[in-house]
């Protein structure tokens, strides 16, 4: 049992959570309601990461940002620490694949609430920040929640490219699913089981959580 | 304009085409009638501030919302006005009384739930305040809207189309409500529908509106029985629509000689149009009167037209009447008689019968050029 | 309403963030060492610690794997490779901070799980009698192209002259544990594996296993070497590798110490 690669794994949900909740938002909103040139290529590019393999992404990230690569010899300089086979890395790789995961449903949620509920709001002479925290907000909810268990569970599961990316360091980029390959490959399939129940207990309770949630707003909803 | 009342003249090429001016005062209705793509939620989202027209100048309660020409656009939260949507538009998360406080903003925490409740029992929604939209009927979750409307204490409300979703019963007793609401209302009113019925019954004064340009506006028994254009005749119901020719002018008699089939008909003077003009001209159902045999005396403008009936059509208790007039083609005139008449003077297909064409109610109108020509039914 | 989520979330956040930071990070330096010494490194590095008090956090993979890695700026601080060629390649990149020392030469088995109809015959002619006789139908070595010990297997299935036969039947472990434990786990009849990995009592437990000479294959010299910005941990660890107490861990896992060798320095 790996605790280090738990605690790890957590953080690199959480911060992925945390950076990608306004960005989605953001997102979200802007490609719900306002129409812009070339808004498809945008929207198709954000849900590459859907279909292309991890290890694609791992490749380009590698190489975009890699020791030899001269954005990773900028970053290096700038920071102190290399990219690539850091916490990091493992969040920019992150971040990345998760997007669609983030923005797709939120964006739904956006969709989902009528313009003229929004006109509306602005007629009553709301601002529009008051607009997004009372109106908005609330009504994308279940949308949003939906978008950041996906996140989460999917930041959990994520293999391909944090291996890519992070090579397999204890402590550093030796998430929960890196430390279950990395047990079984020494023959401790004892650890690797336990370890493989209690991603899979904490990824059915976040998403019963999430359903539930959703649910219970949905029904006090209109 | 009076003070503190409405002033709007817009004008854009596209996507929509507007080319509308119109003026309401504090405490008048005006209603803008058109049909369905006529641009009126378009003109109404225009004083919103959720349009913003090519060209155009909206002054509303001193204030100028709108002057294309210096730059001025006041954003909608910063314009006061109350806005029913056709669908209403309510917060579906919030309570009827949290929608009705969320116009209240610019009053003092303190009064507003207070202002909130007493502007739903106004209309009448009083003991239903914690209800969420889903939980109110269609007639009470538009009350709800014209609260949250008032709530806002606006310089002009703006009502769209705001009773088309409601059902038959309902929406009588919702004219009712407003008829009574009106008289505390010391705004401009501006109510968009497609409904003329409904206008003339709730409006002061009438905008027709087609294609973006407003065509004509006055009260509705202006605008019904003297309407300034073939297309104004048509959009206010007007089946009878001819071409004909103006003889001459006879001002000591009050009458005007038009020609029209061969026929001499005389009509009120109307000295706007040059003798020997070409003119269109329009009679209402009303003007159209079937002869029987109990025929009272003929006025002194009526003319005795002979023709067929063509074709009886029983909507309800009416029967609609569309005769053929020898010379001018195939049904050409409509007229309207209630049932029992039609089976007291055994009105059938193909009957020959003589009608006449009342002059007192026979409008001249320019000639139509919009080519569509004459009474296309 | 929903925004009761916000405080829990900010909590996980704090907890995450502490117990992850809590982990002695820039202290213990990451070794990147060669898959077969899986077992032994654990032993060594464990009595490291105990003797000096110092962690070190060890990455297991295959040494071809960790070369491209380092090339690419990878925070190793040293490189037990199992092959030396390797550790050659990132010296002559300028990444290391001399060319490194010899610590041990590897051997190759043939490994037969429990219940595979396979001899351990050192001599693989019962591995080719197999082939024709249809009771192997898959064969696990580590992937030749950048783990040592599955290029020496090659080496030794083409000097037994199996090459050609046996190369459609292969499973290829990307480093040589994951061969053993493809070869170990009943999806193939057998594989060859590095000797260290099949004197650990886990993994002899799982089959019976026969030494391949090693006239058949180019040696596996494994060499170590200390990457640039080696902190003294690191240091301190690559002294100890060159002592007594590790070299007999090395030993007793099959390795042939450097200096028992007349060929070596």
């Amino acid at each position: 049992m790996d605790w280090s690669a738990f605690a790890l794994s957590l953080r690199l949900a959480v911060w992925t959570l945390a950076i990608l909740l306004p960005v989605g938002i953001w997102a979200g909103r802007r490609l719900a309601w306002r129409r812009f040139p070339g808004q498809s290529l945008v929207e198709a590019l954000l849900a590459l990461p859907l279909v292309l393999p991890p290890t694609v992404l791992g490749y380009y990230l590698l190489t975009a940002f890699g020791g030899a690569a001269p954005l990773g010899r900028v970053y290096e300089a700038l920071v102190g620490r290399p990219l690539m086979f850091t916490f990091e890395g493992l969040l920019l790789a992150s971040l990345v694949v998760n997007l669609p995961f983030a923005i797709q449903p939120m964006q739904r949620a956006f969709e989902a609430i009528p313009i003229e509920v929004r006109e509306a709001a602005r007629c009553c002479g709301l601002s529009s920040w008051r607009i997004l925290r009372r109106i908005e907000l609330p009504l994308a909810w279940p949308g949003i929640l939906s978008a950041l268990v996906l996140t989460f569970a999917h930041t959990l599961g994520e293999f391909g490219v944090v291996l890519m990316v992070g090579g397999n360091i204890p402590g550093e980029t030796r998430t929960v699913a890196i430390a279950i390959y990395d047990r079984v490959q020494a023959f401790d399939t004892h650890a690797a089981g336990i370890m493989a129940a209690v991603l899979l207990v904490v990824a059915l309770a976040a998403i019963a959580a999430s359903y539930g949630a959703a649910g219970n707003s949905g029904r006090r909803r209109g | 304009m009076a003070e503190g009342g409405l002033d709007l003249r817009v004008r854009q090429r596209g996507p929509i085409p507007l080319e509308a001016e119109l003026a309401c005062a504090p405490g008048e209705i005006l209603a803008l009638v058109g049909p369905s793509g006529s641009g009126k939620s378009s003109l109404l989202r225009c004083i919103a501030g959720l349009l913003t027209p090519r060209e155009g100048r909206i002054v509303c309660g001193g204030e100028t919302w709108l002057d294309t020409a210096r730059g001025t656009d006041v954003p909608t939260p910063r314009r006061r006005i109350g806005l029913v949507f056709q669908s209403y538009a309510l917060f579906p998360h919030l309570t009827a009384l949290e929608n009705v406080i969320e116009g209240l903003g610019h009053r003092s925490a303190g009064e507003r739930r207070e202002r909130a409740l007493g502007l739903l029992r106004l209309v009448h929604l009083a003991g239903l305040e914690d209800r969420r939209p889903r939980q109110l009927s269609g007639g009470q979750q538009q009350r709800v809207a014209v609260a949250r409307a008032l709530a806002r204490d606006p310089h002009a409300l703006l009502l769209d189309e705001p009773f088309s979703a409601v059902d038959r019963s309902t929406r009588e007793r919702l004219y009712g409500e407003l008829a009574e609401l009106r008289r505390d209302l010391r705004m401009p009113t501006i109510l968009v529908t497609h409904d003329l019925d409904e206008a003339t019954m709730l409006a002061d004064r009438l905008c027709i509106l087609s294609h973006g340009a407003t065509l004509q506006t006055g009260t509705p028994l202006e605008v019904l029985q003297r309407p300034v254009s073939v297309a104004v005749a048509r959009l206010v119901g007007l089946k009878n629509i001819f071409e004909g020719q103006v003889v001459a002018h006879d001002r000591s008699a009050g009458t005007t000689r038009l020609r029209w089939q061969g026929r001499d008909l005389a009509i009120a003077l109307q000295e706007g149009f040059p003798p020997g003009s070409p003119v269109a001209w329009a009679i209402p159902a009303a003007g159209v009167l079937l002869l029987g045999p109990d025929a009272g005396a003929r006025g002194p403008r009526d003319t005795a037209v002979a023709c067929t009936i063509a074709a009886l059509t029983t909507l309800g208790d009416q029967v609609r009447v569309a005769l053929r007039v020898p010379g001018s083609g195939p049904a050409s005139l409509f007229t309207a008689v209630p049932r029992h008449l039609a089976a007291r003077y055994g009105l059938a297909e193909g009957r020959p019968l003589t009608l006449r064409l009342r002059g007192e109610s026979i409008r001249l109108l320019p000639p139509d050029a919009g080519g569509q020509g004459p009474n296309v039914a | 309403m929903a925004w009761r989520i916000v405080p829990w979330l900010c909590g996980l956040l704090a907890v995450s963030w502490s117990v992850a930071a809590a982990a002695p990070r820039g202290e213990a330096p990451v070794i990147a060492a060669a898959a077969d010494l899986k077992f032994a490194m654990e032993e060594i590095a464990a009595g490291f610690t105990n003797e000096t008090k110092h962690e070190v956090k060890l990455a297991f993979g295959s040494s071809g794997n960790f070369a491209s890695q380092i090339e690419q700026g990878a925070p190793f601080q040293m490189f037990l490779s199992a092959d030396e060629n390797f550790v050659f390649r990132v010296a002559d990149l300028g990444k290391t901070v001399d060319r490194g020392q010899l610590y041990a030469v590897g051997r190759i088995v043939l490994m037969i799980p429990k219940g595979s109809p396979l001899r351990p015959d050192p001599t693989l002619q019962d591995l080719a009698a197999a082939l024709g006789d249809g009771r192997l139908r898959r064969f696990a070595i580590a992937n030749p192209e950048h783990a040592p010990y599955g290029r020496r297997a090659e080496e030794a299935l083409r000097a037994a002259d199996l090459w050609e036969r046996i190369k459609g039947r292969l499973v290829l472990g990307e480093n040589v544990a994951q061969a053993a434990q493809f070869a170990t786990a009943g999806g193939a009849q057998g594989g060859i594996i590095a000797y260290s990995l099949a004197r650990s009592p886990v993994v002899a437990a799982l089959g019976t296993f026969a030494p391949i000479s090693d006239a058949w294959h180019s040696p596996l010299r494994q060499r170590m070497v200390l990457l640039n910005g080696a902190g003294p941990t690191a240091r301190m660890f690559y002294h100890y590798m060159q002592q007594p107490p590790a070299r007999a861990i090395l030993v007793r896992y099959g390795f042939v110490l450097p200096g028992d060798l007349p060929s070596d320095r």
